[in-house]
């Protein structure tokens, strides 16, 4: 098999910090003992939760579904081990903001019974939706970090490149790198049933050229499995270079072609994935284990044996930090994620989930600490390592100024957070605070407008019921004065959703007290619709808001919000339309002459 | 005066405060600063046109005040303009008649009062609107205002830009005058910055600062006086008296 | 809790002040060997003052003072005033001078970072508007010329205007001055003969420029400026010369314009202040294309003998106009966003 040569880009900007991961690539992939309790949290993943399956008290066995996946945007949750659920509550999650969110608590009893594991043993000859339903059955959701579920990620049609995520850029973070130095060979059925599933071309491995164990690796595993298929799969090795790991700026490694602004890369032929999903992909599909363990780094100078561990979800951290021997002396901060985008822990109880690719315990020292900001002097070296090509210090001024509008306008929030700006600020400002608090800001601001937009829809809607209503009394008032008169009528001309009055006098003829009997059914009928209708649209208008939210943060759940997002507006279009079609039967005159 | 409304005890006070201090032309409305900023490099020039545009604009102000029940809306603006005008021209003929030396230093800038936003902008806002007494002591407090800002302006500009204060008096209080002249600073390098237009700038911003800063001391003053007289009710219903 | 990135590198804001210094000094220690020591009289006056000035300001303005001077600014606004005034000026100018860079150029707007133009630049404005004799007249003659004047003399000279000294024979035109006055007098062969434009170009004056050069090339090196502003200073005015210039015998000649002036300081260390400098790239190349051509236009049809100053001004104008206009592609877009107006369609 020859290897095809890929011509590499370079995305605009980055940077290249120290890389840190010798120290926690100098161990195999080690096994945590269990920990004495697990939280597992309801929702891992980007999407919403699913149903709880299980009661407080009750027995499971490990990789028994403990939450479904009925619901279009949830991903299931397995248990990690056997033993008993002791409680359903809240707890901290691993969450930028560091919330609280139902979790699933989990006591082993220390046999790790599993359940009967049974994969498709031809997998790649086996029918796609069935691997689908494995995969969604499997709870996999992106191991890369935003974890979107996969099943929904793979159903993107007309995909001409698979590209896998092993780049792995961020400092400290070694968990893909040992995955494929150690697993190589799974991952690769994994990638040639994430193919098979896509229907792509090519695929395209990259993996940073400071990892060449894995890069190896990875070509003895592709050499040894030589096949029609396997010849569709390359490994390229991509320079160095933060934030070269970012979806899109891995695309234009690999492609030359950028995602555009708003727009997943579906839109471009072009899926990603990390090569965690693979192996996780593989595991469910050949083997039927359901994702309920993952490879996580431990790393930093606070811990006396940095490494990556395969731990089981739900493990807290503290947990892991005892085992890899943490100095607490020594400890500065402890980061759940890399330096450039982790995010605090708040408390050592907090469990790693299925996207949890790194803990990091620094030590005093270790990572610089920024003194007190000084004021920008427009230097502009961020503008130079700006991975989106953003005018960050315009960004920053626009934001101190709560210019949100200009903020916008330079394309605020093509802003990815990479954190390259304020790694290279000589004034040391702490410039991705200012971008996701602006963010947050316009955020809420564009929810007020919508909100108000929507209540004024509401209201002028009401008032033209009531008006509605009013001139239908009158009608009624009319139609019994003319009772005596008895005068016939011609058809009247109702057309459906008239914004006429609903009944024209006249037409009522001498049916007067059955028909006001059947409007007074009717309009009970239509309140109810209407109500109905309103709760419709407020649904609409929340989907459409965390649609357009996900799709402003270039999240890959937009495709998936924008799905559940029809669905809404579909079921709003047929209330409309039954209650025009209502408001139509709701003219007695037109009911009786047809 | 039948028509004229019962003015407050307070309003006269209130127009003397506004037009000096309160809502100054020069320092706080910003208006007329072209002749501002280009003729104040000494005392005498400031004063010549601080006056001049003192006169025209108590006289058009009164002008106006008269003429306000008549003009019809639509045509006011230009109405008001050519009593300004005919009211700058004499004042510019009576400086040809009586300080010819100053008129001729002045130039350009004694028919441009024609335009100072100051004159019409009293005009419109005050004097269309309020009668006759009220109009002329308008216009007079607000000449003052500007005047005095204008003197400042000059003093300083004069004393940083050549170290001296009252020089060429004489163009205006005639040759007596001339002994006026105080060197403050002997041998002073003149300073051209101060003279030329963009040091009456600096030397404006200088004097809006001032004020701004004082105007908040003083608020800041009475925010303290007051602060500690606790919850006050507030009638809110029934007849107000 | 502080979010993440939680490592950082590079240069910090105080480090990149110093390494400006550092640069400049090549340059600085060539004009004094060649033109004496009143350079290094001004430098201190011009150092003491504007420190002194931040240091009040910043007390005034309730800002703590140590931490702030530490950012070196201040010395970066001193060090290119001194450079850039002529040595033989009265004392008081100097810290005119320094105190209207630090107080009206800088604090005014709010410290570093926040004002629209070159402090430095503001200073030496003023005192070219206010003082033109002095700010023509006072720079030394190099060596070669005349004796560099020593510590003494030049003290003597600022601070006492010490007629026993000879300033004249100590002081007088740059040669940039001396070609204008005589182009269209003289032929340019008769003009080169003139002892001030020495072997080369002009005595002194190239090897302090080419030394200020080598300064700029440091900064290069250290990646603290772009090549975009002194490249496109440099270009801006040589079109300008060989388009409107190309006869000796009327106008200054290109590479006199190079060397016989203020230019290479100009170029490398006054208009990269990025304060008051564009910061997109394409908006650096118009800003340094536009103080190239302006630098022409002063020195070839105006009254002042040296341009940058006022070329620098004039562009810093023009500065958050050309941040906007040439805002480059952001990544997954099309094209760039330069409207100068966004009209919200609602």
């Amino acid at each position: 098999m020859t290897q095809r040569h890929i011509e590499l880009h370079q995305f605009p900007g980055g940077i290249c910090p120290p890389t840190q991961k010798a120290l926690s690539t100098s161990r195999p992939i080690a096994y945590p003992p269990l920990a004495k309790q697990l939280i597992l949290p309801i929702q891992q993943h980007t999407g919403m939760p699913g149903r709880v399956l299980v009661k407080v008290g009750e027995q499971v066995k490990k990789g028994q579904m403990l939450v479904d996946a009925q619901l279009p945007m949830s991903v299931a949750v397995h248990a990690s081990t056997s033993g008993i659920i002791t409680a359903i509550d809240e707890h901290w999650v691993p969450h930028p903001s560091g919330m609280k969110d139902m979790c699933i608590f989990l006591e082993p009893d220390g046999l790790d019974e599993s359940v009967e594991y049974q994969g498709y043993e031809n997998y790649l000859e086996t029918n796609p939706t069935k691997l689908l339903e494995c995969i969604r059955a499997s709870g996999i959701s992106g191991l890369g970090g935003a974890g979107f579920p996969t099943d929904i990620k793979l159903k993107a049609s007309k995909i001409e490149t698979l590209i896998i995520n092993g780049a792995e850029c961020e400092p400290y973070i070694s968990a893909d790198d040992m995955l494929m130095r150690e697993r190589s060979e799974d991952i690769l059925q994994g990638i040639l049933i994430l193919l098979k599933l896509t229907k792509a071309d090519v695929c395209l491995v990259g993996i940073e050229d400071d990892k060449p164990q894995a890069i190896f690796a990875m070509k003895q595993a592709l050499e040894k499995d030589k096949d029609d298929d396997t010849h569709r799969v390359n490994i390229v090795e991509v320079p160095t270079r933060y934030p070269s790991g970012g979806e899109k700026q891995l695309i234009k490694i690999l492609t030359g072609k950028e995602v555009p602004s708003g727009k997943l890369p579906a839109s471009i032929g072009v899926l990603c994935q990390n090569v965690g999903t693979a192996y996780a992909v593989h595991q469910a599909v050949a083997l039927g284990r359901p994702l309920v363990s993952r490879i996580t780094t431990l790393a930093g100078g606070a811990l006396s044996t940095p490494m990556n561990l395969e731990v089981p979800l739900g493990t807290p951290i503290g947990h892991l930090l005892e085992y890899t021997g943490l100095h607490q002396e020594q400890l500065e901060q402890l980061i759940i994620g890399g330096p450039l985008m982790g995010f605090p822990v708040k408390t050592t109880s907090i469990p790693i989930t299925k996207i949890s690719n790194c803990i990091l315990a620094t030590k005093q020292g270790e990572l610089s600490t920024p003194e007190q900001a000084r004021p920008c002097i427009r230097c502009g070296y961020c503008t130079d390592v700006c991975p989106a090509q953003l005018l960050p210090q315009q960004l920053y001024w626009f934001s101190t100024a709560q210019e949100w509008q200009k903020a916008e306008s330079h394309n605020l929030f093509d802003c990815i957070e990479c954190g390259a700006c304020a790694y290279v600020c000589p004034s040391e400002i702490p410039l991705v605070q200012y971008y996701r608090f602006a963010k947050g800001e316009i955020r809420q601001d564009r929810a007020a407008t919508e909100k108000s937009d929507r209540a004024r829809e509401r209201f002028e809607f009401r008032n033209q019921r009531i008006e509605r209503e009013k001139v239908a009394r009158a009608a009624r008032r009319q139609a019994r004065a003319n009772t005596d008169t008895k005068v016939l009528s011609e058809k009247p001309h109702a057309k459906p959703m008239d914004k006429q009055p609903l009944r024209s006098a006249g037409a009522i003829g001498d049916v007067e007290s059955e028909s006001i009997q059947s409007l007074l059914v009717d309009e009970a009928a239509l309140e109810a619709i209407n109500k109905k209708i309103r709760m419709m649209e407020d649904r609409v208008g929340k989907a459409r808001e965390r649609y357009e939210m996900a799709l402003s943060d270039g999240l890959d759940t937009a495709s998936a919000l924008k799905r559940a997002l029809d669905k809404q507006e579909t079921k709003l279009t047929t209330l409309l339309s039954e209650r025009e079609r209502m408001m139509s039967h709701s003219d007695p005159a037109e009911g009786k002459e047809t | 005066m039948g028509k004229c409304r019962v003015s407050n005890n307070s309003e006269p006070l209130k127009i003397m405060w506004n037009g000096v201090w309160g809502s100054n032309p020069a320092l706080v409305q910003l208006l007329g600063l072209c002749p501002l900023l280009a003729v104040t490099s000494t005392v005498v020039n400031a004063l010549g046109l601080g006056m001049a545009t003192l006169c025209v604009l108590v006289g058009s102000n009164a002008a106006v005040s008269l003429i306000r029940n008549w003009v019809q809306p639509a045509i006011r603006l230009p109405a008001f303009v050519m009593i300004i005008a005919s009211l700058v021209t004499s004042v510019e003929l009576l400086m040809q008649a009586y300080t010819y030396d100053l008129y001729l230093v002045l130039g350009i800038f004694i028919p441009l009062i024609v335009t100072n936003c100051a004159i019409l902008g009293r005009a419109e806002a005050y004097a269309s609107k309020n009668p006759f007494f009220m109009s002329i002591l308008d216009g007079f407090m607000m000449g003052v205002g500007f005047l005095l800002v204008l003197l400042v302006l000059g003093a300083v500009r004069e004393l940083i830009g050549q170290g001296t204060l009252f020089t060429d008096m004489h163009l205006l209080f005639g040759e007596e005058a001339k002994s006026w002249r105080w060197e403050v600073v002997p041998d002073y390098p003149p300073f051209l910055f101060a003279i030329l237009p963009p040091g009456a700038f600096v030397v404006m911003g200088l004097l809006i600062a001032l004020k701004n800063v004082i105007d908040s001391s003083l608020k800041a003053k009475q925010a303290s006086n007051a602060a500690p007289s606790g919850s006050k009710r507030v009638r809110v219903t029934g007849p107000v008296t | 809790m502080k979010s993440s990135p939680y490592s950082r590198d590079g240069m910090k804001t105080p480090t990149v002040m110093r390494w400006v210094l550092a640069a400049l000094l090549p340059g600085y220690l060539t004009q004094i060997y060649f033109f004496g020591w009143g350079y290094g009289v001004s430098m201190l006056l011009l150092l003491l003052t504007a420190v002194l000035v931040e240091a009040g300001v910043l007390a005034i303005r309730k800002r703590p003072v140590l931490e702030t001077l530490k950012d070196s600014s201040a010395l970066v606004t001193a060090a290119l005033l001194a450079i850039a005034l002529p040595p033989f000026l009265p004392w008081w100018m100097y810290v005119m001078a320094g105190s209207v860079a630090v107080l009206f150029g800088k604090q005014l707007y709010g410290g570093l970072g926040f004002n629209p133009f070159n402090p430095a630049m503001i200073a030496y404005a003023l005192l070219l508007v206010s003082y033109p004799v002095a700010m023509s007249t006072s720079w030394a003659l190099p060596l070669g010329l005349a004796e560099p004047a020593d510590i003494l003399t030049a003290s003597r000279i600022i601070f006492l205007g010490d007629p026993l000294v000879q300033l004249d024979a100590l002081s007088g035109a740059t040669p940039l001055d001396t070609y204008k006055s005589l182009a269209g007098v003289e032929l340019s062969d008769g003009i080169w003969q003139k002892p001030i434009f020495g072997e080369h170009v002009a005595l002194g004056w190239e090897w302090v420029a080419m030394a200020f050069g080598v300064g700029g090339g440091l900064l290069l090196l250290k990646r603290i400026i772009t090549w975009h502003i002194p490249v496109c200073v440099i270009l801006g005015l040589s079109v300008m010369a060989m388009l409107f210039g190309w006869d000796p015998d009327r106008s200054v000649p290109i590479h006199l314009h190079w060397l016989g002036g203020s230019l290479i300081v100009g170029a490398f260390f006054i208009a990269t202040d990025p304060v008051s400098a564009p910061t997109t790239t394409l908006g650096k190349c118009w800003f340094g294309i536009g103080i190239g051509v302006l630098v022409y236009v002063i020195r070839a049809w105006g009254n002042y003998p040296d341009a940058v100053a006022f070329a620098v001004l004039l562009m810093n104008f023009t500065a958050p106009l050309l941040d906007q206009i040439t805002q480059p592609k952001t990544f997954g877009h099309q094209k760039p966003n330069r409207t100068l107006i966004k009209v919200q369609v609602k």
